[in-house]
């Protein structure tokens, strides 16, 4: 299938309170030029949200920033929007964070960041390394009905 | 960047109360509805309904709040609600675990009926 209206977007944010609803905003402005549905949309702001929240309170990065990208792909077959979430902090282990979270339902106060997002996001992926920053990379995705 | 959460209460009887909130409910915004949900079940509330008709944003944060504000109502013997939610809140409220602790109405008058709320 062919892309087509390939849009791009990249921001820097400062690490500074609420920072991530500037990201949200950003993502919503994207999917609604997009056509996207706004459920689609609101889960995917949700996610940048916790995907900055998790940059801003656990990198200790030393620039204090958070570097986004947006892609945003039309096909045939509906609307796809990438995202990169970067950070240049510590790193961690995604494999050691799901496996500390609580079961779905489960009450539990904190660390659930990354559990909110791939339950809002269709594709997520993590490459973090020890002292090497993280990038999150999800994607939401929807299909022509 | 700072996005302030508003919150309202209507007293509902002797015991009962309904907070409206308006705006992200994040750390300060959840700290907030804590204050003013606190002071309620210091003032004797014991039934409280939550009604996020005006908020759109939420994050985990908050959440983890709200959960403090439910068991510390469990604790006195209350119950809490929420109305209003729109379907992502909802989604991320039972992914969290809050939806096994407090009921979930889709409008205010569900919730008050099933609440006993009466003006």
């Amino acid at each position: 299938m062919t892309s087509t209206a390939a849009r791009q977007m990249e921001l820097t944010l400062p690490m500074v309170a609420d920072i991530e609803i500037a990201a949200a905003r950003a993502a919503g402005n994207l999917g609604r030029e997009m056509g996207m549905s706004s459920e689609h949309i609101d889960e995917m702001t949700h996610a940048i949200i916790e995907a900055c929240i998790n940059a801003r309170e656990h990198s200790g990065c030393a620039d204090n920033r958070i570097f986004i990208r947006f892609i945003g792909t039309s096909t045939g077959d509906g609307n796809r929007i990438d995202v990169w979430v970067t950070d240049h902090g510590k790193g961690f282990d995604p494999e050691e964070a799901r496996a500390r979270r609580p079961a779905p339902g489960a009450v539990h106060k904190r660390g659930r960041g990354l559990q909110l997002i791939e339950a809002h996001m269709d594709e997520v992926d993590i490459s973090a390394t020890e002292g090497g920053g993280t990038t999150i990379h999800m994607a939401k995705v929807e299909k022509k009905s | 960047m700072t996005e302030e959460l508003k919150v309202a209460v209507e007293r509902k009887g002797g015991d009962g109360a309904v907070l409206y909130t308006k705006g992200y409910i994040n750390n300060v915004g959840g700290e907030e509805i804590a204050n003013r949900a606190y002071e309620l079940m210091d003032a004797g509330v014991r039934t409280l309904l939550l009604n996020l008709r005006e908020t759109k944003i939420v994050n985990s944060i908050g959440i983890s709040i709200l959960i403090e504000i439910i068991e510390k109502m469990i604790d006195k013997g209350g119950r809490i609600g929420f109305c209003c939610l729109t379907p992502v809140i909802h989604k991320t409220f039972q992914i969290m675990g809050l939806a096994n602790y407090a009921k979930i109405y889709t409008t205010e008058e569900d919730a008050s009926r099933d609440l006993a709320l009466t003006a």
